[in-house]
């Protein structure tokens, strides 16, 4: 089997690992020709010029980033739980109707809103901003339909002797529920989270003062006009990627599970 | 009298049932919020703003009806932009659909290491879109790059200049993205195999079905559900490609690698022309819907039979 594999691993392997050893080549060595595979001399010149230049604060924005994906995965989880939580335990007048709402929203490309987006986050002076990510990544509904196929699941006898017991419906949500979902929950914030710290398109729309931006762009902006070291590029491509990496060796298993989870509720 | 009392009754108990069930909306209401501000109200309001000759800068902005549909039809750029994406999209999806099934098989049946595969294809996935335009520039790159190193170095060939030839231009940024992604439909296909009964496999096995023939006869129609689901993400996803042509190739060379969405993009945000980008974005978002719509029906009757 290993066999057959053989020729994928490669593929899948040499370009990682390329873009890791150029990391650690000196700028004047990038262009060497045939490729070397293992950088000589090895370096940190780029990691200390990267981290140094004041005009390219990568430290900065991989904090940025870090930031912008924690709070919007808080917030994405908090609001599609609350609504997935409704949508599988609550009645209420129209549930029906607002639920096949969202799923038909589904069916709509996000390419349309970006235009109108823009000009209502303009109009309410928040370019420039994080709410102007925050928000319109938590309008996004596919978490629902995950999160309510599995409030479904759980035995509703919890929540009745809750109920006797007096506890308010937020509480029974919020204490009981939540708890119970942990796997979804956890599902949803891995898939919000690689979203909203990879995205390039929608912060590259709302985000122009350089101290605000975010890893992405950064990186981009890392390989334009005058800042065009291929060293620099790589050593920033290598910052942004090596803690996920190292993140998804430690929790590979429950990272794929939730991944295959979260797409397999879509169906 | 009675009925009277009765209807009454059972009006209350409705009215009781109602006001006892009003706060469950405020479980919905944050999520409604958002989901009308940016989701139905911007598509409404894009459809309309591409009704107008819209400037940012403006006060009152200049109605003129279907002129940007007309100057769209028109615009030789957007027909050669909108190919592109087309086949941009069917090259990606299909590789991107059947390696992913291919790789899934092969995965199904855990062996020793099965597990360490899984996690190794579905790492590309984890990198930014950023990452990869820094990676693939120099993967594709004519003087310098891996492939023309292993193409000439190693095979002894010509040099190819990946990007700048106009028809080798998308092929190359396809493989470059599904490289990046076909590690997601592997793994939902994974699931998807699983949920398959082994013993129709066995009972094929006993009527003599060779591998391929039990993989016509029986993976194929009961993954249809599952294909189908990842046919339809795909095509939404690749059909709204941007960030790839933008980094590794800026669209070029001319417009041989440019995006319908990176047209959209630069039309808005480089020129400034909202009502025009609208225009793009309506039309885009019709043949998406258009398209997704016929891709449910022709895939439903297959799985169904």
């Amino acid at each position: 089997m290993w066999l057959i594999f053989l020729p994928l691993i490669v593929v899948i392997f040499v370009p990682i690992y390329y873009m890791i050893m150029m990391a650690f080549t000196t700028e004047a060595n990038q262009y060497l020709w045939p490729i070397r595979w293992i950088p000589q001399p090895g370096t940190l010149q780029n990691f200390r010029k990267i981290f140094a230049d004041p005009l390219l604060p990568l430290a900065r924005w991989f904090m940025n980033s870090l930031f912008v994906a924690s709070v919007g995965t808080l917030i994405i989880l908090f609001t599609s739980s609350l609504s997935g939580y409704a949508f599988a335990r609550l009645e209420f007048p129209g549930k029906r109707f607002l639920f096949s709402l969202l799923l038909f929203s589904l069916m709509i490309p996000v390419a349309i809103t970006l235009i109108p987006a823009f000009l209502l986050l303009r109009d309410l002076k928040l370019l420039d901003s994080y709410h102007a990510i925050w928000w319109p990544a938590a309008a996004s509904v596919t978490g629902i339909f995950l999160l309510r196929q599995h409030f479904y699941s759980i035995p509703t006898d919890l929540e009745d002797a809750a109920r006797v017991d007096g506890a308010g419906r937020f509480r029974i949500y919020w204490q009981i529920c939540l708890p119970l979902v942990r796997g979804s929950l956890f599902a949803l914030a891995i898939f919000s989270f690689l979203a909203l710290w990879n995205d390039l398109f929608w912060p590259l729309i709302v985000l122009s003062k350089q101290t605000i931006l975010t890893l992405p762009i950064g990186l981009v902006v890392l390989q334009q006009g005058s800042y065009v070291q291929r060293g620099l590029a790589f050593a920033g491509a290598f910052v942004a990627t090596i803690p996920i990496l190292i993140f998804y060796a430690f929790f590979q298993r429950r990272i794929i599970a939730g991944i295959t989870m979260a797409g397999m509720a879509g169906q | 009298m009675a009925i009277s009392t009765a209807s009454a009754g059972s009006k209350s108990r409705r009215w009781k049932t109602l006001r006892d069930q009003l706060p469950n909306y405020l479980f919905i209401l944050p999520q409604f919020i958002l989901f009308a501000v940016f989701l139905l109200y911007p598509i409404a309001r894009g459809m309309q703003i591409s009704l107008f000759d819209w400037k940012i800068m403006l006060k009152d902005q200049h109605f003129i009806g279907l002129a940007n549909y007309e100057a769209l039809l028109k615009d030789k750029v957007f027909w050669e932009v909108l190919g592109n994406t087309f086949k941009f999209m069917i090259i990606t999806v299909t590789i991107n659909v059947g390696l992913a099934l291919l790789v899934a098989s092969g995965l199904k049946h855990g062996f020793f290491g099965s597990e360490f595969l899984r996690v190794l294809f579905y790492a590309p996935g984890l990198l930014s879109v950023a990452v990869i335009g820094i990676i693939g520039i120099r993967v594709w790159d004519s003087q310098l790059g891996i492939i023309n190193y292993y193409l000439t170095s190693i095979l002894g060939g010509p040099r190819v200049s990946w990007l700048g030839d106009t028809r080798l231009v998308i092929p190359a940024l396809s493989i470059t993205t599904i490289w990046w992604t076909f590690g997601f439909p592997m793994l939902v296909f994974i699931a998807g195999l699983h949920n398959i009964p082994e013993n129709l496999y066995e009972a094929a096995k006993i009527d003599g079905a060779s591998t391929l023939q039990s993989f016509r006869r029986i993976t194929l129609p009961l993954i249809m559900p599952t294909m189908l689901f990842v046919v339809v993400t795909q095509f939404i996803a690749h059909m709204q490609v941007f960030a790839q042509p933008y980094i590794i190739t800026a669209g070029g060379p001319g417009n041989a690698s440019r995006s319908v969405v990176q047209y959209l993009y630069e039309t808005a945000w480089k020129y400034f022309r909202y009502g025009y980008a609208s225009s793009i974005s309506v039309v885009l978002a019709l043949i998406m819907i258009v398209v997704t719509v016929i891709l449910f029906s022709a895939m439903r009757n297959r799985a169904e039979y």
